[in-house]
Order: structure tokens, then C-alpha cells, then sequence
């Protein structure tokens, strides 16, 4: 049987970036436990909607947890309470009937916040156009097993190409730091051949430019770790300390 | 010059505190080698002091890189520390998933404290040292004064706490991370601080309980 729950919830509204923002209580009644966390925030839409308000604006695309689009702070913590899970796959049975859910925005520094829920994570994007990919010549087609990688490297490799760019990890750092982000997208290609040839100047103009978009340093205080809807380890900001300092110690 | 790009990057800084960090980690250890001597007796404490400062140009020279480099450890430390006040607070919902250590929370302040006690302690041993007192006898007087031990104490205490956090964060910032070695470096967090704790803390508290009826 489908077992339903009612729901009071606390919601940042925010016009737009320059408006200020405010908390606006809404109940929510017969939410069915089986609704993920943005088919909920649908139902109070289409709510809100009838009752000529203006619908709460949040980002969301695949709603299976693989694009990144997706993401708000749900009762103090990134994409919700649910390990590795994406606000979009985090399903309404996690709560109780009568909890009061509190929800806002990713916030940091460098993610203007556009409309309520919806930041704009850009700056994320420019740390990528900094250098967070391989120049490749135009040419004949290389055979794609011409250069040998082993299984162990290409599956560390793949662990940080795992991140979906969601900020997650900036949004959960008492620093609101990018560097899970960044360590994630220097690690993937400086562990495979493919990325050796500029890996030095990709670490350092990747770090430089995600100090120019505001984002805070490393605290080591683990929390982006356990946000992370892919579950990326810390060990690729430690590979990213490591490129960083090869980079300017040895670096052209 | 490539030294100050470096240092105005969120990673620079890191590394410079990780780098100081050691280095006054490695001073730490032989100065607790150095005082360790007081529990084998005066005799042997004044002959290591002795020995010491056997060599005055050496003392000084190094003296002043330490100097340097502990004004390093604090300077940039200070800048962290404003530069996070800034970016700190922003839910209404305030929750950690990791509850974080006590310890990785009070970095800058219990990093202000041990800035204190060295003031304390440098004047006390080094510049104010009475004429004519020998070293062996000045810890003895010092701690016999039962707020002076605790002074101490807390102190190392506080340094404890400060190592606790700093240790493996020292590490990860070097980039040593490795599943291979994690399980080690978070016993030696643990225990590295504590063996500091114990043979520093242990000498007032040697002298304050009585122990030291025979130094």
C-alpha cells in the first residue's frame, strides 16, 4: 500500500540576485513516500501555482542522479540526508510524517544565488576552461588502445571522473571551498597518459583560477568527502597538493 | 618572483603552513629529547644545557631560522584564519556529516595560545633567565609554583590539540594520502601529540608531585 506523509516546509525565496531573500513556510499534506525529493517540491509548485503564486525555481535535468544539475541544502546538509545520493534520488521515505524540512540554496561566495533554490555554479565551469582538459592535434584517428593504461590507474582515474560537477562539495565546506571539485578534474587526467603533457600548467592555472572565483582553501575537514553524491575521496585533493606543488616547484 | 605567486594561492598557503609545521615539528622533537634529560637527574639536564650552549654562533643562527619560520607558521596562519572569517556561517540549518574534531575547530585559537606560552617561556628560560642561575636549578624553582605548572600543562594541552589536527593535515596537504599508509597516519595523529604531551606535560608534573625528590 502507498503510504503517504504530510509535511510542513521551510523554503528560501530569493526574487533574484540582488533582491534579499527570506524563509516562506508551506504545508504539504498526502506527499507519497515514494516521490523523490523534487517531484515534492513539483506537487507544491503545481500547488502554489493553482493558488496564483509564484512556484518555487530550482535546477534539475535527468533526475537519475547523473547530470548535476540538481542540488539544494536540505536541513543543513548538501543533497539531503541520503550517502551518495543526488537531491533528485533522494526519495521521500527517508522522512517522517509532520517533519519540517528546511531548504536552501548551494551558497558560497562564488555561486550567486538567481532565484530561490537556483545558483549559478559557472565558476565551476571557468575552472574547467582553465585547463581542465587534453589538447589533442588533428589528425588520423589513434588507436584507442595504443597506449597501455592498467586497470588500477584507469579505475582511480574513472573514480574522479565520477564527479558530476553538482557543487556539492563547495556547498557542504565550512569553507566554501572547491577543491574536491578541482582535485577531481586534476586527478582524472593527470593519472592517465593522456593528460601528462600539460599537467603542469593545468594544475596551476586550474588552482589560480579557482582562487580568482572566490572559493575558500582547504580546511582538510573532510565534509565535502561525505556530500558528495559520488562519493570522491579527499585523496584527490591530496593528488591535486601534490600536482600543484610539482607545478611551481619544477613547472616552466 | 615565483615564490610570492605561489604564496597567494589557496594552495601555496596550505603548503607553507604544512612546511613550517614540520619543520617546528622536527624542532619539537629535539627539544623533547633535550628535556627529557631532566628526568634522568639535574646532573645530566645541565650537562645537555651545557652542552648547548657549547655552541653560542650555532644557537643563535638557528635560533633566528626558528624564529623565522614559527613568524612564518603565524603570519599565514593569521591570514587563513581572516580570510575564513569571512566565508563562515551561511545556513539557517547549521550540521556537519562528519562530526568534526574539537580539535580542527580550535586550530587558530589554540595556535594563539601556545604563541602566548612561548612568549612566556622564551622570556622565562632564555632573555629574563637570572644571572648566575644554573638551567637545572631554574626549572626546579619555576615548577615548584603550583600556577606556573598549570600554565605549562595547559599549554602542552593545547599543543596536543594543536598537533592532533595539524599532523594529518600536514599530511594531506603534502599530498600524502594513500590507502597504504592511512590507517598509520591516523595513529600517528593520535600518538605523535601525545608522546609530545607526555614527556613535556610530564615535567611539571614531576616536579609538582614530588617525583623529582632526588633531581
Amino acid at each position: 500500500m502507498m503510504s503517504t506523509i504530510d509535511l510542513t516546509l521551510k523554503i528560501w525565496r530569493q526574487k533574484n540576485s540582488d533582491a534579499l531573500g527570506d524563509f516562506e513556510t508551506y504545508i504539504l499534506r498526502d506527499i507519497s513516500t515514494d516521490m523523490s525529493f523534487l517531484e515534492m517540491i513539483d506537487v507544491l509548485n503545481e500547488q502554489l501555482t493553482r493558488e496564483g503564486k509564484e512556484p518555487v525555481a530550482f535546477d534539475h535535468d535527468c533526475r537519475e542522479g547523473i547530470c548535476g544539475a540538481c542540488g539544494a541544502v536540505v536541513d543543513g546538509v548538501a543533497h539531503g540526508p541520503d550517502l551518495e545520493t543526488t537531491l533528485c534520488q533522494l526519495h521521500m521515505r527517508k522522512f517522517k510524517s509532520g517533519d519540517t524540512i528546511v531548504i536552501e540554496p548551494f551558497r558560497s561566495i562564488a555561486f550567486p544565488i538567481k532565484k530561490d533554490l537556483l545558483v549559478d555554479r559557472s565558476a565551476l565551469d571557468r575552472i574547467i576552461q582553465a585547463g581542465g582538459f587534453v589538447s589533442v592535434n588533428t589528425g588520423g584517428t589513434v588507436d584507442g588502445n595504443s597506449i597501455p593504461v592498467s586497470t588500477e590507474t584507469a579505475e582511480l582515474a574513472m573514480d574522479a571522473a565520477s564527479c558530476i560537477g553538482c557543487g556539492a562539495c563547495v556547498a557542504s565546506c565550512p569553507n566554501g571551498a572547491a577543491m574536491l571539485f578541482t582535485g577531481a578534474k586534476i586527478a582524472q587526467l593527470s593519472l592517465l597518459p593522456q593528460g601528462h603533457p600539460e599537467r603542469k600548467e593545468r594544475a596551476r592555472s586550474m588552482v589560480t583560477q579557482m582562487d580568482k572565483e572566490g572559493f575558500g582553501y582547504c580546511s582538510n575537514e573532510k565534509e565535502c568527502e561525505l556530500a558528495c553524491p559520488k562519493g570522491i575521496s579527499i585523496r584527490n585533493i591530496a593528488r591535486m597538493n601534490r600536482e600543484f606543488l610539482k607545478s611551481f616547484l619544477l613547472g616552466e | 618572483m615565483w615564490f610570492l605567486s605561489f604564496i597567494k594561492t589557496s594552495i601555496g598557503k596550505k603548503l607553507v603552513m604544512a612546511t613550517s609545521g614540520l619543520l617546528l615539528l622536527s624542532f619539537l622533537a629535539i627539544h623533547a629529547f633535550g628535556n627529557a634529560a631532566i628526568y634522568m637527574g639535574s646532573k645530566y639536564f645541565q650537562i645537555y644545557a651545557d652542552f648547548l650552549h657549547g655552541f653560542p654562533v650555532l644557537v643563535l643562527i638557528f635560533g633566528f631560522g626558528l624564529l623565522l619560520i614559527f613568524l612564518a607558521h603565524v603570519g599565514v596562519g593569521l591570514l587563513l584564519f581572516f580570510e575564513k572569517r569571512k566565508t563562515s556561517s551561511r545556513y539557517d540549518v547549521e550540521t556537519r556529516v562528519v562530526e568534526n574534531t574539537f580539535a580542527s575547530r580550535t586550530m587558530p585559537y589554540t595556535g594563539a595560545w601556545i604563541f602566548v606560552f612561548l612568549i612566556v617561556h622564551v622570556f622565562a628560560f632564555n632573555f629574563g633567565k637570572p644571572e648566575g642561575v644554573k638551567v637545572s636549578m631554574l626549572v626546579q624553582q619555576y615548577f615548584s609554583g603550583f600556577f606556573y605548572s598549570l600554565f605549562y600543562i595547559i599549554s602542552f594541552i593545547a599543543l596536543a590539540i594543536h598537533l592532533n589536527h595539524g599532523f594529518w593535515s600536514m599530511l594531506q596537504t603534502f599530498g600524502l594520502n594513500h590507502p597504504r599508509y592511512n590507517k598509520l597516519i591516523s595513529t600517528l595523529t593520535v600518538a605523535v601529540p601525545l608522546i609530545f604531551l607526555v614527556i613535556f606535560g610530564g615535567i611539571p608534573i614531576y616536579f609538582m608531585t614530588g617525583s623529582a625528590a632526588g633531581y
